[in-house]
């Protein structure tokens, strides 16, 4: 027996209050006048017999209930032995479904073990869990052994990568919510690779058992192609033609020759054999990846020569599509800016976009929607039809880049974004002539592929307040240059500075390009196209939670992976299998996503067993130490509820007994 | 229109026994129903046949020049009787369980009983206060003034030392020559014997003697919240008792105390009246009243 929370016990020194109250008022009584004593006479002994009685019962159930009360916030246990709660306790067997279980037998393996724990846990009640990259239970607590054995039938190969500290962490949440002994059989591979980064946290609970059922115990050799590197996105029948590059790896692998080959569409359009040394890695690069338009499957391939074929092959997507129309709307004379921008983009994004430059005046007759992204160079005035349309084209999904310079800086609030004008800053009047870009957004890829906007130097830029817009690129004075702000469906950047050489020297900065290619692939959202993904990946759908436009996703087996409630409202959705996904976007857009399990799955390395022996002495440490002795076979069992019924029983005696006695007193005044 | 039974703790609240004695009194009067054996004391009696030594004062002449034959006019009240009060000024009378102590409540009744006599029935009025020993006495007398001295008599009248009948009483005898009402206001912390074996001889001596028997209500049931150290206010000696005495015998004793009392009272052929100090006063005007109705 013993206490949890045992400084608790501390309280103990309050029941002398009661004691000390209940003889202060025995000792305070003071003398009462009357008349005449006449027709009194003297009951001293025989009534302060009787009061002590009284008084003594009351006092002993009050310090009674108060130190009940203190035992109870003390948490008593008592060690049980675990065979005596046979019935109580839950084994719980959890099968690794993750991707690594795909080679050889090893789920099937799996399966039988845990029928084989199952038919051996007696009368203890079961539940049967998968991991793959989550715990998801497949039973509740049950006894019926039809059902668990089913369930364990059932466990189909996943394509997620575990890891075991959100196991623990899983079991963790689990044993908060089940107060018996846990008896938890782990069937898994045992991979390397699942192991958390800190060990800690695979801790488990203390009324946790840990049995782990390995079903290989060595590395098995792999071959796997570890990677894909391919754009997602070609442009026009005449564009350059692209590379893919693709990196063969070996895990515990002799050096051997692999033969790869690229399959577009189901059909091999190059081979090469590549030397892959011994536990080491290859690249292979395929010079012409010729796709013809629309969205294409790809994949590179090596021929299976190990036990684990379902990590040769790695998807990516390819569309093939025109150039896009990219409109660039500029004050009447501003010559300047667009000779900048569309000697850069046509530079740089292999003739991905054509871009149309056009003075404000011309601009009321056009179709925004028409274009990929519009760019708004240092406009004064917008007039309002133009205004309007412009928010209705970012409202739906469009995407517009906004340069403020000079002539924008007469303005007081900067259109379509929305963002007040502070105030206009000259740097031409600060001691060094500019200013230069004090912090930067790494994560950006637009200013990270700019290397960060180094040495170009901003003589002008608008102090406006953000708001709700993200903040890019700040300079030195934390003015806010570059930010970005998601309006509806679609996204508006603001540069707050302009393009035209004039405000600042950027145009001729080598920044310039990437920066402008990264942004033109932003805001026409190339970069989201095609491409591959990894297997427990979230894909982006919507950007606005109001909009009421379906998005629909076909998985890899060709059935729709939303609900018709999930494709009007989800923000994103997980790719749980590997493979291709087809989806239309909110905003109407089509895409075609390649989908590969995580390449930390092929490394078919197994756990040391001194680490597994760690894992799992920790527990029962954790064990010894609650219990005291013989350990495992003991649990402790609080006992809590029933002091708490002492308590209220004690209280209600002590209810009754001084109402007895306040009752008296009424009667007699 | 004054309020007929007027609280003694709302009593207690007014200044001045003057005033305290008029508004009981005007109070009650008020409230009284006319009756033949109550009223004032120029009210037509009878005729009576006029024999020799008789007053030619109270001769009706009209009726003699109307008939040639003598009669006296009589009134009712136009006998004095001289109203003493015998005033226990001893320590116990200082005990009070709310607002009003058995002394004030002793000086209310004595001052409404005085209004009454001088100004209600025209009667002589004194005054003796006493413990152990008599304190202090005014004669009974109609003068102007005299309600004046009673009521400074009751001021000054301090609770002190102890009762204490047999002492005094000896005194009594020489200071009640007259005959009249003589009522006695105290707590009678004595044995009944002991009081009526003392008071019999003003009884005895012609007087209508009424005791007014003054008590706390907590004189009668004391409450305890448990064993208590109880201290005689007149001996200060001490005894601790318990609530169940006090709730269970201690009643029965001051019961057959009382009744002891009364009916030793009556047998004497003196009046009694138990006022509990939570009570108006009327009871005892109206056994006042009865008494000077009975004497007419």
């Amino acid at each position: 027996m013993g206490l949890f929370a045992p400084w608790f016990l501390a309280a103990l020194a309050g029941l002398s209050l009661p004691v000390y109250l209940h003889l202060l008022k025995r000792q305070t009584s003071k003398p009462k006048q009357v008349s005449s004593l006449m027709l009194y006479e003297s009951r001293t002994q025989a009534s302060t017999r009787h009061r002590s009685l009284r008084y003594f019962i009351l006092l002993s159930l009050r310090l009674a209930m108060l130190l009940l009360l203190i035992v109870a916030f003390a948490n008593p246990f008592i060690n049980r032995d675990a065979a005596t709660f046979s019935s109580n306790r839950l084994v719980l067997l959890v099968i690794d479904n993750s991707f690594s279980m795909r080679a050889g037998t090893r789920l099937a393996d799996a399966k039988e073990a845990a029928m084989t724990v199952l038919s051996g846990k007696g009368a203890a009640r079961g539940q049967v869990a998968v991991f793959g990259s989550q715990l998801q239970l497949m039973t509740q607590a049950i006894e019926d052994q039809a059902a668990l054995r089913a369930a364990v039938q059932s466990v189909q190969p996943g394509d997620g990568h575990g890891n075991f500290g959100e196991l623990a962490r899983a079991i963790r949440s689990l044993a908060d919510s089940v107060h018996t002994p846990i008896e938890l059989h782990f069937f898994s591979d045992m991979q390397r690779s699942s192991l958390a980064g800190n060990f800690s946290d695979m801790a488990l609970p203390a009324n946790v058992k840990l049995v782990t059922h390995a079903v290989v115990t060595k590395a098995q050799p792999n071959w796997t192609v570890e990677s894909v590197d391919a754009p997602g996105q070609v442009w026009g029948k005449d564009a350059k033609p692209v590379h893919a590059r693709a990196v063969i790896a070996g895990f515990g692998t002799p050096a051997a020759t692999r033969n790869a080959s690229l399959v577009v569409n189901g059909k091999t359009t190059a081979a090469k054999t590549v030397a892959v040394p011994a536990n080491g890695r290859a690249t292979v690069d395929f010079a012409a990846l010729e796709v013809p338009y629309g969205f294409n499957r790809c994949e590179v391939k090596i021929d299976s020569a190990d036990a684990f074929p379902a990590d040769d092959v790695r998807r990516f997507a390819v569309q093939r599509s025109d150039p896009q129309k990219a409109l660039l709307i500029h004050n009447y004379g501003d010559s300047r800016s667009p000779l900048y921008i569309g000697a850069a983009l046509s530079a740089a994004a292999q003739s991905a976009f054509l871009l149309e430059s056009i003075n404000v005046n011309e601009a009321a007759d056009r179709q925004p929607s028409n274009y990929a992204f519009i760019i708004l160079s240092d406009l004064n005035t917008i007039p309002p039809l133009l205004e309007n349309s412009l928010t209705g084209y970012v409202r739906s999904g469009g995407s517009l880049f906004i340069a403020a310079g000079t002539s924008a800086g007469a303005r007081l609030q900067i259109p379509i974004f929305g963002a007040r004008i502070a105030e206009t800053r000259d740097y031409s009047r600060v001691p060094d002539r500019f200013m230069a870009v004090g912090s930067s957004d790494s994560s950006y890829a637009a200013v990270a592929k700019a290397e960060g906007w180094t040495g170009v130097k901003f003589f002008y830029a608008l102090a406006v307040d953000p708001g709700d817009a993200r903040v890019i690129v700040r300079l030195s004075d934390q003015t806010p240059l570059l930010l970005e702000k998601r309006i509806g469906e679609g996204r508006v950047v603001l540069l707050t500075s302009g393009l035209d050489n004039l405000t600042n020297d950027f145009p001729l900065n080598p920044a310039f390009v990437p920066f402008i290619e990264q942004t033109a692939r932003y805001l026409a959202g190339s970069q989201r196209q095609g491409g591959a993904r990894v297997v427990d990946a979230y894909l982006e759908l919507r950007n606005a939670r109001e909009q009421g436009q379906g998005v629909e996703i076909s998985g890899p087996d060709g059935k729709r992976a939303l609900t018709l409630s999930q494709a009007a409202t989800a923000q994103s959705f997980q790719l749980t299998e590997a493979g291709y996904y087809q989806v239309r976007l909110a905003d109407g857009r089509q895409n075609l996503v390649g989908v590969n399990p995580d390449s930390k799955e092929s490394n078919l390395d197994v756990i040391p067993d001194e680490v597994m022996a760690l894992w799992q002495g920790r527990n029962a440490q954790a064990t010894q130490e609650a219990s005291g002795a013989a350990v495992s076979e003991k649990t402790r069992q609080s006992l809590w509820w029933y002091v708490m019924l002492l308590v209220f029983a004690a209280a209600l005696a002590e209810s009754v007994l001084a109402s007895r006695y306040l009752g008296t007193q009424r009667e007699e005044s | 229109m004054l309020q007929r039974f007027l609280k003694p703790s709302v009593l207690a609240a007014i200044s001045g026994l003057e005033l305290v004695a008029r508004t009981v009194v005007d109070g009650f009067v008020a409230g009284l129903h006319r009756s033949p054996d109550f009223g004032f004391s120029q009210d037509f009696a009878e005729y009576q046949a006029y024999t020799p030594g008789d007053d030619l004062r109270h001769v009706d002449w009209n009726v003699y020049a109307r008939s040639e034959r003598m009669y006296l006019k009589r009134y009712r009240g136009e006998t004095n009787s001289p109203l003493t009060i015998l005033l226990d000024a001893s320590n116990s009378m200082q005990f009070g369980s709310h607002g009003v102590n058995k002394m004030d409540y002793a000086r209310f009744l004595s001052a409404s009983l005085f209004y009454l006599a001088l100004h209600g029935q025209r009667d002589a009025a004194g005054l003796i206060t006493f413990d152990d020993e008599i304190r202090n006495y005014i004669r009974p007398s109609t003068r102007q003034g005299q309600l004046h001295r009673l009521l400074a008599g009751l001021e000054q009248a301090e609770a002190r030392a102890r009762t204490d009948f047999s002492k005094p009483a000896r005194y009594f005898q020489e200071f009640l020559k007259r005959r009249g009402i003589v009522l006695i206001v105290s707590d009678f912390w004595e044995s009944p014997q002991s009081v009526i074996h003392t008071l019999e001889p003003l009884r005895l001596n012609g007087n209508e003697v009424v005791l007014f028997h003054v008590l706390d209500p907590e004189d009668v049931r004391p409450s305890l919240n448990g064993p208590s150290i109880l201290v005689d206010m007149e001996t200060q000696e001490q005894i601790e008792t318990t609530p169940d005495f006090a709730k269970k015998e201690y009643r029965d004793r001051v019961d057959a105390h009382l009744t002891d009392l009364r009916d030793r009272t009556k047998a004497a052929g003196m009046g009694y009246c138990l006022l509990m100090t939570d009570r108006p006063l009327d009871d005892a005007l109206r056994e006042y009243l009865t008494l000077r109705g009975g004497r007419n």
